[in-house]
């Protein structure tokens, strides 16, 4: 059934726009912005630890 | 979202990225259950091949006691080390940078082949519904890398509307549960389900309810990935705990109606060896209705598992990344969507690959056995936590009951599954564990050296008891 | 006091092959029990159930309405036989199970005594130094 055959090929057309679209985006992002800044996110950084902070718990 | 509201201000006075905190209960049910659920659609029944079908209900029930060992213990500390990872930032800081390395690569190898198991579903579906419609050469291969490309893209995008799709297909495919359970009378069950003459004696004796435990864990497995949304969710403290108890309450009620009604409808040396047993089990209702509903949820909870896994997945990698346990390069965050982009990306070729390797058994063994390993590693990591910090000297978000009673049991019922998985696939068993010994060594010799030590502890807690 | 450790930097090229020697464990213990037994790791065998050569339901122990809904799978007592005799082999090898134990608990010694060690370095740094 020739159905089939072309619902294959769109889908790996499919797929291979969206991971071109996600490739390009990474390499867009990484060239726009510092690594420093792409690499800045930090552990935790919730409000519970700040409860904590506030009773303080660290050292 | 505004951009306002998704930056903050970093302790050193520059800007910095965060994941987007954005997630509420529904989105931690959404995701603990979404990756689970596919569990009751197929693989569950390898227990009934292993154990007979009353062996593997006594295995549901002592594996969801396990499983409510593992999300009480999860709870109490998950809601006080609320980051991404989840058990891999426990592991940190309460065991060690080795212990944290092991358990970070459990989630990582777990949810990546489980997540290539569930796109290798979703072509199957599609193969069967060609072959019934008259056409027998589909190649499931474009179905399957289109699968894993639509929900990394949707993970890519942001973290928001990927766990809001995934509570819709979740919902609709538990939904198609019940509804096929209250199609089959479930008032009147001698009328329309033959567990009289159905069920035997069990086949293997109790020798082998206990090989059942194995697969007796895909009925609740995965649900403990609930933490990986930690960095995410508003108010981690309290939305975690709710959203990962009434999840495993949604898999207890779920796990029960299907027992009940594949082993009512099915021989169980059939169930035993299905590979989509509750579409199967609506295939003998004569009702089209219910058999389309079960196939539409079948492929839901299929997808909706996989989207969770790569959601987990991709945060545990990150936060491997963050701390160079992994390189750095996949610790980064994506300044418009939030997410852990790069770890997404680098993810899904590997998933594609273990999808079409061919090893389904060994693949599905490996993301089972990793699982196992987590829970035995949560078993000790709890005794310690309350050890090092005892109540009352952190705040905690949960403290869950008969401490240490649960994680005495979870240790128990690790070691009867170990036993389960050797009888039969003690090879595999082997085999992965050599892998990870491997891996652990070459992680302390080579890779350790490229991590701060003292950084990795971001918690504000004070001091651990004996250090 | 002491002072913090400084780790190295990391070349690219360093990342790239440390997530390559990863993924290629990883792939070698997949194929790993293929290689090394030809049960792909999965102990299963068939039982004798059925003498001569006329396979019928009562030989393999199904009653009526097992044999009905075995039919309205679509199978017949000869396509039935193969799924139903088939078995797991359960019979324990005690030096298998005592080297299978052993790993796993050798594995969890080393992983928790190495971890101890350095944790005491990441509690140290955190807490003793600036």
């Amino acid at each position: 059934m020739i159905f089939w055959e072309i619902f294959s090929y769109a889908a790996w057309a499919l797929a291979a726009l969206l991971l071109g679209w996600m490739l390009l985006d990474l390499i867009k992002v990484s060239k726009d912005y510092s690594e420093e800044f792409l690499l800045s996110a930090r552990e935790g950084a919730d409000e519970l630890l700040q409860q904590d902070h506030a009773q303080g718990g660290k050292k | 979202m505004t951009a306002q509201d998704t930056t903050a201000q970093g302790g050193g006075g520059g800007e910095r990225l965060y994941l987007l905190k954005v997630l509420g209960p529904v989105h931690v049910w959404a995701l603990g259950v979404g990756i689970v659920l596919v569990g009751e659609y197929m693989g569950w029944n390898f227990s009934v091949g292993k154990g007979g079908a009353l062996g593997s209900l006594i295995a549901c029930w002592i594996i969801g006691l396990l499983y409510t060992c593992v999300a009480m213990i999860d709870s109490e500390v998950t809601s006080t080390v609320a980051a991404a990872g989840g058990q891999y930032a426990q592991a940190k800081h309460i065991i060690g940078p080795l212990m944290a390395f092991n358990v970070g690569l459990y989630l990582v190898m777990a949810y990546t082949m489980l997540e290539a198991a569930d796109a290798l579903v979703v072509g199957d579906l599609l193969v069967q519904v060609a072959a019934e419609t008259g056409y027998a050469a589909l190649d499931p291969k474009p179905f399957v890398v289109l699968t894993i490309a639509i929900l990394a893209w949707l993970n890519y995008r942001g973290v928001f509307m990927t766990l809001t799709v995934n509570f819709v297909i979740t919902a609709i495919a538990f939904i198609a549960i019940i509804l096929l359970f209250l199609g089959l009378n479930p008032w009147n069950p001698s009328e329309s389900l033959f567990h009289k003459q159905l069920l035997t004696d069990l086949p293997y004796g109790w020798i082998g309810v206990v090989a059942a435990l194995q697969f007796g864990m895909w009925y609740y497995l995965g649900i403990e990935g609930t933490c990986q949304a930690a960095e995410e969710v508003r108010s981690a403290g309290r939305s975690i705990p709710l959203g990962t108890m009434s999840g495993m309450m949604t898999l207890l009620i779920a796990a029960s109606l299907t027992w009940f009604l594949a082993s009512g409808l099915l021989p169980w040396e059939y169930l035993g060896q299905s590979g989509v047993p509750l579409y199967d089990t609506s295939r003998m209702t004569d009702s089209n209705g219910l058999q389309v509903l079960l196939f539409i949820g079948t492929l839901f909870a299929a997808v909706a598992s996989a989207n969770g896994c790569i959601n987990d997945a991709a945060r545990a990698w990150f936060s491997m990344g963050r701390d160079r346990y992994m390189p750095i390069w996949f610790g980064a965050v994506h300044p418009k969507y939030r997410t852990p982009f790069r770890s997404i990306v680098f993810l899904i070729p590997i998933a594609v690959s273990f999808a079409f390797t061919g090893l389904l058994d060994q693949v599905i063994t490996f993301s089972i056995l990793s699982g196992l390993l987590g829970y035995t590693f949560m078993s000790f990591n709890v005794v310690k936590f309350r050890n090092k910090w005892p109540l009352g000297t952190i705040k905690r978000g949960y403290v869950h009951p008969f401490h240490p009673i649960p994680a005495i049991l979870l240790l128990t019922l690790c070691s009867a599954t170990y036993f389960a998985t050797f009888l039969g696939y003690g090879t595999s068993l082997i085999s992965i564990m050599i892998f990870y010994i491997v891996a652990s060594v070459w992680f302390a010799m080579h890779r350790y050296r490229f991590v701060y030590r003292g950084d990795q502890f971001t918690m504000p807690w004070p001091r651990p008891i004996g250090h | 006091m002491q002072k913090r450790y400084q780790p190295p930097r990391q070349s690219g090229l360093g990342q790239f092959l440390d997530c390559v020697f990863l993924l290629a464990i990883v792939y070698a213990s997949l194929l790993a029990p293929i290689v090394l037994d030809f049960g792909g790791g999965v102990n299963k065998h068939q039982v004798d159930m059925v003498q001569g050569e006329q396979v019928t339901w009562e030989a393999l122990g199904q009653n009526e309405v097992m044999q009905a809904q075995w039919q309205k799978l679509g199978y017949d007592a000869e396509g039935a036989a193969e799924i139903i005799t088939s078995r797991f082999d359960y019979s324990i090898d005690p030096l298998a199970l005592v080297i299978t134990a052993a790993v796993i608990i050798g594995y969890f010694v080393f992983i928790l005594k190495v971890s101890a060690k350095e944790y005491r370095d990441v509690i140290r740094e955190n807490f003793d130094t600036d």
